[in-house]
């Protein structure tokens, strides 16, 4: 079968798959690490110069990257969280539901597959200070106080957006934990009732422990997901007020939008190594879990 | 001692239910202002109200329609769509095929070549500068290939994952017939693979038809715009009229829409599956 191998099964079938992702993904990444040190830029396209640490010595002296560097980790981790807890409980009720199920199966799953466009303008209706259909909704139920300019407020603005991303992505969690509930044998749950473990013991010493695999691609995929976070912010604050919102996936925009090319692409390197490192380092912690349990 | 049990158990799932009934509402209210909004007048509209229009303007399509570039928009997403999802699927497929069936070095390289892929943001500005060498920049041509190359990873772990649940002696009953490979790819292995290449073509699909970060950085002309960039730009210029804007997001979001309850069954299953096993 050794050589069968060879001549069936040639390595040469892979080469248009990697051709593509490698010109169009894998060569830019590579360019990034040498253009980010020039100061590359919209009008000199064509002739970069060498400048040193320079693009990453000024980033680090400008306090709306350094908020936009705060913004993305917040970002990643308040959603990522919030979104692993609804996930978690929307699939431990669906899957006591008797019926109904698969309605709120796809009801829910249903943001998922709509484009963060239309997710984010449908969302600048809901937050609008007058007559958006929260602040309605606090009036009707006496907190007054609370209607406020959402997306206008520096200090609710950001929280907004991540609203908006959990209500997206929660149904997915949801999905991919469900397959894990179902993946859990009956019996397993019988025995621990015979043994008289309560609901709380059963959840902590059957689900979450064999749940462990959906939970750690729940974990990574959406802290891939938070950190990279772009859309969202740009339709629905652009970043404001006042670059308040901004996180690095807009900040890179606003760089290339001015024209300042090498300084984004420093960013864009930035944002490379935090994701890498950070989806890596959560993947290979929560995968020890899963082993040892 | 067993009735008690009984009833706990029950009042418990009746919780769940009001549970999950109540939040599904924060899913579904959004949307219902959308879609009742879509059918108002602009006033009506303003009010983001849940109560159904007096008058149902079904002319906020068809003004729309003609005045948003729509029509334009739905072509140009289509061309990409279609475009993306042949290419992520032929390929990813056939490169899924041979690292699923050799271990070698370089399989294995491969495959983390592409799980690096999975993980990695796209480095937006030097790919710009990419197009622009290639002289591609605001060409169909240059965002069909980043997409593809942006959704090539998934697929690729999604149907090496399955592929090596498909039996190799189905292959090498073809391979004693004579059959060369690429026959055997696609004779015997492609058909095999039908379930799961829906979902993938789904999937890639929707991906690339909501698209957004792409074409905004490399479209430069609205003649070129998809509907997710039509739809914020008509935004921006249209935000007093939400009677229009809300027909806008419902022409960008429905045939999405109807595509996943159409293949309902593809979409889930086929997430599910490939992110639990990747």
């Amino acid at each position: 079968m050794g050589r069968n191998a060879k001549r069936f099964y040639p390595h040469y079938f892979t080469y248009p798959a990697i051709l593509i992702f490698s010109v169009f993904f894998v060569v830019p990444i590579l360019a990034g690490f040498i253009l980010s040190f020039t100061d590359w830029n919209i009008n000199r396209l064509f002739e970069p110069v060498f400048v040193g640490l320079a693009n990453f010595e000024h980033l680090l002296g400008d306090e709306y990257f350094m908020l936009a560097l705060k913004n993305t980790f917040l970002f990643g981790v308040i959603t990522t969280v919030l979104i692993v807890a609804f996930g978690l409980a929307l699939a431990l009720a669906l899957k006591k539901l008797v019926f109904g199920k698969s309605f709120f199966r796809t009801l829910y799953y249903l943001p998922a597959v709509l484009s963060l466009i239309v997710v984010g303008i449908m969302f600048t209706s809901v937050f609008r200070m007058n007559n958006g259909i929260l602040n309605k909704l606090l009036i009707a139920i006496g907190l007054e106080n609370l209607a406020i300019d959402w997306l206008g407020n520096p200090a609710t603005a950001l929280y907004s957006v991540m609203a908006v991303h959990i209500w997206k992505w929660s149904g997915f969690a949801m999905a991919i934990f469900l397959a894990g509930l179902h993946g859990i044998p009956e019996e397993y749950y019988e025995a621990a009732r015979i043994d008289g473990a309560g609901l709380l013991s059963q959840f902590k010493n059957i689900t979450f422990p064999l749940l462990a695999p959906a939970f750690t691609v729940v974990v990574t995929l959406n802290t891939i997901g938070g950190l990279k976070v772009f859309e969202q912010i740009y339709v629905m604050t652009g970043g404001g007020p006042g670059n308040t919102t901004q996180v690095l996936g807009t900040y890179i925009y606003k760089g290339f939008s001015m024209g300042m090319l090498g300084r984004s692409t420093a960013m864009g390197l930035i944002l490379f190594f935090i994701v890498s490192i950070i989806a890596v380092v959560l993947n290979w912690f929560l995968r020890r879990r899963e082993v040892s349990e | 001692m067993r009735g008690k049990h009984q009833k706990r158990l029950f009042s418990i799932r009746v919780l769940w239910t009001v549970l999950i009934t109540a939040m599904s509402l924060t899913v579904i209210v959004p949307m219902l202002v959308m879609i009742l909004g879509s059918f108002k007048n602009p006033a009506e509209a303003q009010q983001f109200s849940l109560a159904l229009p007096t008058e149902w303007h079904f002319d906020n399509y068809t003004h729309v329609i003609e005045n948003g570039g729509i029509a334009r928009a739905f072509i140009n997403s289509t061309i990409i769509t279609v475009a993306v999802t042949g290419l992520v699927l032929l390929f990813g497929c056939m490169c899924a095929f041979i690292v699923s069936r050799r271990t070698n070095r370089y399989t294995k390289g491969v495959y983390l070549l592409f799980l690096m892929g999975m993980i990695s943001p796209i480095q937006i500005i030097t790919t710009f500068g990419l197009l622009r060498i290639l002289n591609l920049m605001g060409t169909f041509f240059g965002v069909i290939m980043i997409i593809t190359a942006l959704q090539m990873p998934w697929t690729i772990f999604v149907l090496t994952g399955f592929i090596k649940t498909v039996p190799r002696e189905l292959d090498e009953a073809a391979i004693i017939d004579g059959a060369k490979p690429l026959t055997v790819f696609f004779k015997i292995i492609w058909p095999l693979l039908r379930p799961i290449l829906a979902t993938a073509m789904v999937s890639t699909a929707m991906g690339a038809w909501n698209e957004f970060m792409v074409p905004l950085y490399f479209f430069n002309t609205s003649s070129r715009w998809t509907m997710p960039l039509t739809v914020y730009n008509f935004f921006g210029q249209y935000a007093s009229n939400w009677n229009y804007v809300f027909a806008d997001l419902m022409l960008t979001a429905l045939p999405i829409a109807i595509l996943y309850l159409l293949c309902q069954k593809y979409v889930v299953s086929g997430m599910t599956a490939g992110a639990v096993k990747g």
